[in-house]
Formats: C-alpha cells, structure tokens, sequence
C-alpha cells in the first residue's frame, strides 16, 4: 500500500494583495524523490517555508506524515531535513560547530557518517563561518543534513553555489537516500538536475501547479536541440515528424553542418534517419526549462485553437 | 587621473547622502531641536538671580560635576553660563554617538552585506568609499553644529553671545567628527560593525569613565581624556578656541590612521587577527539557549566587566561628595557633627539614586539589542535552519528573551556592586546592602521594559527599532528632569520614571509585584504574536 508522506492540498498564502499561492496541490509518495521546479519567484520557497512552519499558510492544508505542518511542526521537524537555497550562517562559528549544533537540535549526534561526509565534500570545519564562500555554508548545511537520520529530506536548490565535482557528490548521496526508501522533495530550477534523480516532478508558475506527473510522462513537452555534421546531404531530415527549426549551413570544409529542434518523443526515430546520412559529430543540448514553459504554453494555445 | 584612488568619490558621497537623508534630518531634529528648545527655555528658568546663584552653587558640587562636568566659569553667572555647562556634556555624547552610528553603517555595516564588494567591482577608486564616508561626516557635522548654533542665537538667552553660539556650534561638530574617525578607524581593526560598534561604544566610555573621574579629582588632567575636551571650551565666558585645534589635531590623526590601515586590508577583513575555530561543537552547544549565550559570549563579558567598572568609577568619588565640610564649610559648621553625617550619607545616597537611574538605562541597551535580534538574526537567514529542526518557536523566543533578562540583572548587579564596593571603601556613613535598594527597586521595570521590546519584536518587526526611544529618552529625562524643570508627567512618561527614588527611599513592594506581573504579561502576549505570525523572510 502507498501512504502519502506530504499531502497538499489547496494551499494558499497571501503577502498582503498580492497571491503567492493559489491554490496548490500535490503529493509525495513514500520513497518518492520529486522534482519541484519553477522559473525564480513561482512560488517554491514559500511553498517550502510554509512545509516549515516558518510562514503560515492563508488557506487551505498541508500535512506531512499526517500532521499539520504549522500546529504539530516540531513533531514533523523531527523527521525531516531541510537544505535552503541560500545557507546564511552565524559568521563567528566554525563549520563544525554549526554541523553539530545542527544535528543535537534534532537529538542526534556527530557519527563516522558525519566525518564521511565532510571529507566526501572536501570541507575544513575549522573555519569560521565568515569565511566561507557560498559553496562552502551550502556543504554545512548539506553535510549536518545527509549526516540527519530523517524521514523526509527537502533541498531547496542545494547545489546553486557547488561546482560540478561537489554536484556530483550531492547526487551520489541523495540516490543513496533514494535507495534506503526516504521521501525527497528537491525545488530546483535546472530541468537536468532534476531529470537525473526523480521518479516525478511537479512544475509550478505564478503561484500555480500546471503539470504533476513521471518526466516519461512530460516528454511531449520537451525538445532537444542536436547540432550535427554528417558525411552525406541531410536531404529529408527537416520533413521528418518531430523535427522543428530546421536550419543547414555550409561550413568552411564544405561540410553537411545543421542544427534543429526534436520533440523528445520523436528523438528515436529522428537519430535512427540521421545514422544512415553518416555522422561525424554531434552534440545535442537538453531541453532547458524555459524551453519546457515556451512548449507547455504553445501547446495550450494549439489546444484552444483546436476547439 | 584614471587610475586615481579617490575616483568617483564625489559620486559615491551624492549617493550616500541619498540614501541616508531622512536618518540624517531624523537626527538634525533631534540635536537642533534639544539644543535649541532648551535654549529657548533658559531664561525662564533661570532669570533671576537668586535662582542662578543656587543651580551654580549645586553645579558646583561634586555629584554635579561627575555628571556634567565642572562649573568654572566667573561671577556674574548668566542664564547662558548656566546653559553651557549643564548642556555641553551630553550635547557631546549625542554628537559622538550619531558618529559613531553614521561612520559604522556606511563602512564596516556595507562590507558585511556585501555592497562594498559590488562598488569596487566598479570604477571607483580604492580609498573612495572610506573618503566619501568622511566627507559625509564632514558635512553631517557641520549642518547640525551651524544649526545648532543658529538656534543658539536665535534663541537670544541672556548673557549669551554670537562668539559663543558660533563656539559651541562648531565645537561640537569638530568633536563630532573626532568620534566618527576614530570610529572609522576602529572599522578598519574589527572584522565586523558589531565589533567595530563595540569596540567605538567601548573607548567612547572609557574617555567617558576619565573624564568624570579627572573632573572631580582634578580637573587640570581632563585635557587628556579626549571627551574632556569639550569641557574646556568656557562658552559664553571666555569662549575658549583652543580645545578645538587639539579635537581638529587628533580627528586628522585618527582619519589618517583609518585611510592608511585601509589601503593595508582586504575587503571584508580586519586588521585584528582572527582563530581558527573548532572542529567540532563543545558538549554545552546543543540547544537554541546555549546558541543565543555562546552567540553573546564576547559581548556578555564586555557588557558585565563594563557595568563594574562604571560602578567602580562612580563609587569611588562617593568620598568627594559625602563631604560636606569640604564642599560647604559654612553650612557644615552650622551643623552638629551628627546632623553633618546625616547630610553626607543624604547627599551620597541622592548621588546614589541619580547613578541608579543611569545603570538602568544602561543595562537596558545590551538587553533590547539582544531582544531585536529575534527578529535580525532571523532577517539575516541564519534561524531558517534551526526553525526546520525540531525547535519550537516558543524555546527560541524565550531563549533570547531569558539571556536578554540575564544582561539586565547583571549588569545592574554589578554596575551596583561596583559602585557600592568603591563607595563603601571611600565614606563610612552608607553600608553595602543599602545599595541594592535599588536592584530591587529598578529589575522589575527593567523587566517591564523588556517586555514592551518584545511586544514590539512581535508586533512590529519592521519598525522595531523605535523602542530604543525607551532608554534615550529616559536618559535625557533623568539627566535634564529636574533641571529643566520638566513637569511631573514628563517624567513619568518613560518607564523608568516609574520607580521611587532608590536607594534612598525605601523599596515600594507594592510596585515591584505589579511590575513583576505587568512584565509576565507582556511576555506571554508578545509570545503568542510572535509565534501566531510568519517569521521575518530575509
């Protein structure tokens, strides 16, 4: 049987006239990593800090494990972890100290873990906090919570501030969670991050949930842009079905140089045609989230023309 | 000149200004406006000559003298006279903390958030904030002090003239500008504005500490106290000028100082060496109390060793003012040697309620800085993490609330302490526990005080600030009550006007009780606002 560990449903929050929620609704399953991604100022954060209790909703419920997040949330804080955006830190206390600290507010204790993870995040916890670059506080607050034995692990675009190795690092650990069935909620705004490691993914736009469902599911919305060179003529590459923005150059060495748009769903067949025309390089670039809006409100406007 | 190190520094200052305008005319009201509205109340006061002669005579005694300074103008006494010497002090004491506050904000205050870095990624020179800044201050100063003047003169006391309107004017912006260098000049050694606040608010009161100290034993020494400095000016009798070269003299030192320390620094660091911290959390950091204390350490020590001090210092001229045969022998000779006692122990213990007063106020400050911050560390980002964890609002409110009430006691405790240890040592007529009349009689306001901060951090974070009106206006109201003549309910608005005279008079137990569950409430309804609304988002 699934049971929902966060339920939300028809949240709301006002900040005076204006509507930063309106009306949101969604759910994450037990052991489900979902993918909660938006353009800057959709509205995650404040979804977030109201799953924190630290804004209170104007309408509407949310519940995790069963309890309300705002009356019972030092219950819920209990097994939760949480990673914010922009780790802000007390400057005149070292890494380690603030590891530690972090881990007794939730009744735990430094372990061989802990120790693991500074190393893995290559961290001197000597330092004061002061002196941390950006990256540097997002690994304290990424090691005191990988180092926390929760049931539910939120991370608020965590890696805004990590260099590719330490990103790497961050992936590892949470598909290590994902495998010792935790629930994870990562809010990001980077398509590829989130295409890496979640079962499902919620999109979220002017205070508005407009797509939940798997990425297989969302792959009508996505294309991806190939740049290729092949030996032969392209010749019907720009009739195939899928195929958008169909653009031939002819390059310096006389070469069969084009760049064009594939519908993800189209992308098989498209690859298969290309094959035949032999190919000499290719570079194809992941749809990136605004692609995935632009489509999203294509398709809709193509919808109410189809009426 | 492309490469100049002052590039734009004319730019910058048209922006600093800018955006501080409203601070600026904030404070110009509030100089100009005492300045001049106690000018203007003088004569009324003071018109006769039987009333001059009295206040001179009070001004004249020792427990006068530590608090504003000695009297040493000549006979004839004028309105004007009078107004000088009960004035300049503290006007001096406003002048350095407006600096002090101006020169933290746009230097050290910008580096911590950050702006700095985002200025000299531009075309401005390396020494142009820093230089603007001071040019800022320059012209702070010398707005306030000509219009302070200009009120002076305007306001037409008797005795008074234009040298002197225009001395005190001046001086006091020259004075100004000393304690904003020597500010920025302990920007360039902290690491942070907290720290340079500190360390600024730390020699303002030791200069502060020497000059009382030198005014009654030896007023001669004052001149090298720096504070003392504007003492020595003799408005409206021999409008002295020479003070003002020495305060220009040493402002050109300090500013010197400042600019060559900051082209010796990174941006964002001091010249102060800073440890490396611990590897790992100490056994006692483990929850949000022992978070706020261990937040505090420093701050806390500085704050208690402080407050001894000052009681040490007060107490200690205890001998010089119980001494009735030695400030009045006429009357002293009138009297029995009894009733001599009693009239010194009278005149101590008065002191003693007056210095009551002013250890409240002062025990007020870390209290409400450590009660805003529910609201700043929150602002700063650095409580997100910890309301995610399994913390109640009600432990973190109440863990600021708990260190901010344990500021209050001590310092009290011990600036009382201080001085009864000192005055105990230096007169033999008042015993040690009577002292403590007034921690009895002043801990239960202070906890009231707090309690309306708290009300005001859960009620109005944004305009939080305005509850410092608590402890400045009692300050000026203890200072200038009686001598201004301010009528009773002027007295009584500020909390602090609530208490009897403690030490004393003797502890109203009725009042310490309503007070103790005036502050009770207010706690628990500021808890149960701040803990029904959303936390301050940075």
């Amino acid at each position: 049987m699934e049971e929902n560990v966060l339920e939300v449903s028809k949240l709301q929050k006002n900040f005076g006239k204006f509507k930063a929620l309106k009306k949101i609704t969604f759910e994450i399953k037990k052991g489900e990593v979902f993918g909660f991604i938006g353009p800057n100022g959709a509205g995650k954060s404040t979804t977030i800090r109201i799953l924190l209790g630290i804004l209170r909703a104007s309408g509407g419920q949310a519940k995790i494990f069963g309890q309300d997040v705002w009356r019972e949330a030092v219950g819920v804080h209990k097994k939760l972890a949480y990673v914010p955006g922009d780790v802000y830190l007390w400057p005149n206390l070292s890494g380690g100290e603030i590891i530690d600290l972090f881990l007794k507010l939730n009744q735990q204790k430094h372990t061989v873990k802990t120790d693991e993870l500074i190393k893995q995040f290559e961290l001197d916890p000597t330092k004061k906090a002061r002196t941390y670059s950006k990256g540097n506080r997002q690994k304290v607050a990424l090691i005191a919570a990988f180092s926390t034995d929760a049931a539910f692990y939120i991370f608020d675009e965590p890696t805004s501030g990590l260099d590719p190795l330490m990103e790497e690092v961050f992936q590892r650990n949470v598909l290590q969670l994902k495998q010792q069935g935790k629930s994870i909620l990562l809010s990001s705004h980077i398509l590829s991050e989130v295409e890496k490691m979640c079962d499902r993914i919620g999109i979220i736009r002017d205070g508005q949930i407009i797509e939940t469902g798997t990425l297989a599911e969302m792959r009508h919305l996505t294309r991806t842009m190939i740049t290729v060179v092949t030996k032969l003529p392209l010749g019907q590459v720009a009739q195939l079905p899928g195929v958008h923005h169909f653009k031939q150059e002819l390059s310096a060495q006389n070469e069969n140089r084009a760049t064009f748009a594939v519908d993800s769903e189209q992308i098989g067949s498209v690859m298969a045609q290309l094959a035949t025309y032999e190919i000499k390089t290719l570079q194809s670039t992941p749809p990136t989230l605004e692609d995935l809006f632009l489509r999203y409100y294509q398709k809709k406007e193509e919808d109410r023309h189809g009426e | 000149m492309e490469n100049s190190r002052f590039k734009q520094t004319g730019y910058l200052l048209l922006f600093y200004l800018r955006r501080d305008w409203l601070l600026i005319v904030g404070w110009l009201i509030a100089i100009v406006g005492l300045m001049g509205g106690a000018a203007a109340k003088f004569d009324n006061l003071y018109g006769t000559h039987k009333a001059i002669t009295a206040i001179a005579t009070t001004l004249k005694t020792p427990a006068m003298v530590a608090l504003f300074g000695p009297f040493t103008a000549k006979e004839p006494y004028t309105a004007a006279i009078i107004y000088a010497s009960e004035m300049v002090v503290f006007m001096g004491l406003f002048f350095a903390i407006m600096n002090i506050y101006f020169a933290v904000k746009n230097t050290r205050a910008e580096e911590d958030n950050g702006t700095l870095e985002l200025i000299r990624a531009h075309a401005v020179g390396q020494l142009s904030p820093l230089t603007a800044t001071v040019l800022e201050l320059i012209l702070i100063n010398l707005i306030v002090g000509i219009l302070a003047a200009g009120s002076l003169e305007f306001a037409q006391m008797t005795g008074a003239n234009s040298l002197g309107s225009w001395l005190f004017g001046l001086a006091l912006a020259v004075f100004g500008m000393l304690f904003g260098t020597l500010a920025l000049l302990m920007a360039q050694l902290a690491s942070n504005a907290r720290g340079a606040t500190s360390l600024s608010y730390l020699v303002l009161g030791l200069f502060f500490i020497a000059r009382m100290l030198t005014d009654v034993k030896n007023p001669d020494y004052t001149w090298f106290t720096v504070f003392g400095l504007i003492e020595k000016l003799a408005v409206y009798s021999s409008n002295d000028w020479l003070p003002v070269d020495y305060m220009l003299f040493l402002t050109i030192v300090f500013g010197a100082v400042a600019l060559i320390m900051n082209t010796h620094r990174d941006v964002t660091s001091g010249l102060l060496p800073s440890r490396p911290g611990r590897k790992t959390a100490s056994f006692f950091l483990a929850n949000p109390f022992s978070l706020v204390l261990r937040l505090e350490r420093t701050s806390l020590v500085i704050w208690l060793c402080s407050s001894f001090v000052l009681g040490i210092s007060y107490g200690s001229i205890f001998g010089n003012i119980g001494n009735l045969i030695k400030t009045n022998p006429a009357i002293a000779k009138l009297m029995g040697t009894a009733a001599v006692e009693a009239g010194n122990r009278n005149l101590i213990l008065n002191f003693a309620a007056t210095l009551s007063v002013i250890f409240a106020v002062i025990a007020t400050i870390p209290a409400q800085i450590t009660l805003l911050k529910i609201n700043n560390d929150e602002q700063r980002g650095w409580l997100e993490q910890v309301h995610a964890r399994s913390v109640s609002r009600f432990k973190l409110f109440f863990s600021y609330v708990i260190v901010a009430l344990f500021y209050q006691a001590a310092c009290l405790f011990l600036a009382l302490l201080g001085m009864g240890l000192a005055g105990v040592n230096t007169n033999d007529v008042v015993s040690l526990g009577r002292f403590f009349r007034a921690f009895a009689g002043y801990l239960p306001i202070l906890l009231v005080i707090s309690g309306i901060t708290t009300l005001c951090v859960a009620l109005l974070p944004r305009w939080q600030k305005i509850v410092w009106i608590l402890p400045i206006y009692g300050l000026f109201s203890m200072y200038f009550g009686n001598l201004l003549n301010l009528p009773q309910w002027a007295k009584r608005v500020t909390p602090y006007g609530w208490v009897n005279r403690v030490p004393l008079e003797a502890i109203h137990w009725g009042n310490v009780l309503l007070f103790l569950c005036l502050a009770l409430g207010l706690w628990l309804l500021s808890y149960l606002l701040y803990a029904s609304r959303d936390l301050v988002e940075n």
